[in-house]
């Protein structure tokens, strides 16, 4: 893409991220109750692990770390990129964009990144102040590794950025579309990792799990910082968020296509 | 080539029929049923660069389908649209880029960042060159008068500063082409007016096509040369404003107040064809005639030969009154421009 063009996509990440901050109220409170999650999730297993040396073949230090990375790989993209995406849609205030030389999914990417970029930093810091309180955390040691885990944690919200796009065109079809993205976090939640590893579940699940997008968002990032998988085995899953970043992105024009239709021809 | 070319425009809606109630609702889930409904008639409308243009008619006659069409938002159900050479529906971000819009009921500003930020993201939407912008801004503030909340965020804006900051939103790139959809919706005599101004004065520096839509027979008045009226979907007028005026508004009244009653001239008044009197009290009285039988000044002459008028004042032909037959269907006008 040329510059200039690339020009108007940062400029609406630019705004989206002043946008947000805007909300810095409501920011605290979701971190807030995102922050005792955390400590809620992390009693849950501390209980579960009482006494055990590993569970699914997770030691309890790995299994912190996991908490701590899947805490960080899922408030990158969260909330409120979500309802924004939909919201859009909803109101009908979509009429609007069509009225704008800008492609639709570029935008809302690039407002997604806006955000991500607040949500990314401020769930750094809670998980810095997280663990000068925990002990034992299970870091990398070596720089490559962060490095990888950095490409794949965005490699995990353009994943996560196809798949929340999909699911709000959806309510173009339907205009109940709040059940839509509940059972879009719901299947995200439970397929990504971000209940508990996919180690965790049955056999055939954890293959179909496995076959699914929805592994490289949670899954992908706290395999390669828990050094689970090696260097190939790293580049080999990027690689493949890459792939189904690239398909839903794709899906997601096409889905747009017919969007579009939807509202041309039956009014905004 | 006209720079707003449209040939057989029509649209229709598939509209749900739910028969009421519960059951209504759970009928509809099985067998869903629908009517078309046609909201714009097949039309053709030229427009050339640089005019401005009335578009109006009765809630409902079919407005906003129309420049939801010529916008490229919908897709026409039957016929050709170009705007500029372009087909606003299958080249739509072409097409946005040469268009400016404003849509009353919506606004294309972002809710919780200051105004200047949204202004200053259409800049690289629009790829608008820095002096432009520049210039752009400073003239668009200082004639709307956006100053004093220009810093503050869309969802602070009170209804007319929030229209005023739309308005310069969707010029700020300089389009040739300008719809606004009732762009003086709920806003005070005074904002209305610098608005009329503002879109005026744009018109006559730029040559910029202004259409426009509204019920407010003072921004046609003041803005448009040309009236095209649409009911039911269909264009019934499409001609300048002027003609409409003298072609329809044949009614002129002139109101009288004089220093004694005059019983005699009441008596001859009444009984002229042709003028009609209407008596307030004693002294005061309006006489409206045909303008086409009766000279303002033979109706004048006429009463002051009965004794003498202290004051006069003539009500000359209203748009509004036409309009407003024609809405009611009492005035037939004739197909033009077809
Ligand atoms: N999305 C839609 N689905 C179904 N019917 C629609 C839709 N949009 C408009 N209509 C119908 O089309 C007709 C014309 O509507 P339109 O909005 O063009 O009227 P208008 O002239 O702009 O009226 P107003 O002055 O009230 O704004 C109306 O009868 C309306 O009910
Ligand atoms: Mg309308």
């Amino acid at each position: 893409m040329p510059v200039v063009k690339l020009k108007k996509y940062r400029s609406i990440a630019n705004r989206s991220l002043q946008n947000v901050l805007s909300y810095r109220f409501s920011y605290v409170v979701t971190f807030l109750s995102n922050a005792i999650n955390l400590l809620a999730v992390y009693f849950l297993w501390a209980g579960i692990y009482g006494g055990r040396e590993t569970v699914g073949g997770y030691t309890w230090d790995q299994m912190k770390t996991y908490l701590l990375v899947t805490f960080l790989a899922n408030s990158v993209l969260s909330w409120y990129s979500e309802t924004a995406i939909s919201g859009k849609i909803l109101d009908g205030s979509v009429a609007v964009d069509l009225l704008k030389p800008i492609d639709f999914q570029t935008a809302r990417f690039s407002e997604t990144l806006g955000t991500s970029l607040l949500e990314g930093g401020i769930s750094t810091i809670i998980l810095v102040i997280f663990s000068f309180f925990i002990s034992g955390l299970a870091l990398p040691h070596s720089a490559l590794v962060y490095v990888l885990f950095a490409l794949s944690l965005l490699g995990a919200i353009a994943v996560k950025f196809g798949v929340v796009y999909l699911a709000a065109l959806l309510c173009f079809w339907s205009t109940g579309s709040m059940g839509i993205v509940w059972t879009r976090i719901a299947l995200t939640n439970l397929l990504s990792g971000a209940l508990v590893p996919l180690a965790f579940f049955p056999g055939w699940l954890e293959r179909t799990a496995l076959l699914l997008p929805f592994q490289s968002i949670i899954h992908t990032p706290t395999m390669i910082f828990l050094e689970q998988a090696g260097t190939l085995e790293s580049l080999k899953l990027i690689g493949i968020q890459c792939f189904w970043g690239a398909a839903l992105w794709i899906a997601g024009k096409f889905m747009w296509n017919w969007a579009v239709r939807q509202v041309t021809i039956h009014g905004g | 080539m006209s720079i707003i070319e449209a040939r057989g425009l029509s649209k229709s809606f598939m509209q749900a029929v739910k028969e009421p109630g519960l059951a209504g609702a759970v009928k509809h889930l099985f067998i869903p049923k629908h009517i078309e409904k046609i909201a714009v008639q097949p039309l053709n409308l030229s427009v050339e660069a640089g005019e401005t243009v009335a578009y109006v008619g009765p809630n409902g006659a079919g407005k906003s389908t129309t420049i939801k069409m010529l916008t490229g938002i919908l897709m026409p159900s039957a016929g050709s649209i170009s705007v500029n050479g372009i087909n606003p529906y299958k080249k739509r971000m072409e097409n946005a880029a040469q268009i400016g819009a404003v849509f009353g009921q919506r606004t294309q500003l972002w809710w919780d960042i200051p105004i200047v930020e949204s202004f200053s993201l259409l800049k690289d939407i629009y790829q608008i060159p820095e002096p432009v912008y520049k210039a752009n801004l400073d003239q668009f503030t200082e004639l709307l008068g956006m100053n004093e909340f220009i810093h503050l965020s869309a969802r602070k804006l009170s209804l007319g500063q929030r229209m005023r900051a739309d308005l310069a939103a969707a010029l700020l790139h300089n389009p040739p082409i300008l719809y606004l959809d009732e762009p003086t919706i709920g806003l005070d005599v005074s904002v209305k007016q610098k608005i009329r101004e503002f879109i005026k004065k744009i018109n006559q520096e730029q040559q910029t096509t202004v259409m426009l839509t509204t019920h407010d027979l003072g921004d046609i008045e003041d803005l448009c040369k040309r009236l095209i009226i649409i009911d039911h979907g269909s264009i019934i007028y499409d001609g300048s404003l002027s003609e409409v005026k003298s072609r329809f508004a044949r009614n002129r009244v002139i109101f009288f107040q004089v220093g004694v009653p005059m019983p005699e001239l009441y008596n001859l008044l009444s009984q002229t064809p042709g003028m009609k009197l209407d008596r307030q009290n004693e002294q005061e009285f309006s006489v409206s005639f045909d303008r086409y039988e009766y000279t303002a000044s033979e109706v004048v002459s006429r009463v002051m030969k009965h004794g003498e008028v202290i004051d006069f004042r003539m009500e000359d032909a209203n748009i509004e009154q036409v309009i407003k037959a024609v809405y009611d269907g009492n005035l037939d006008l004739n197909q033009k421009g077809e």
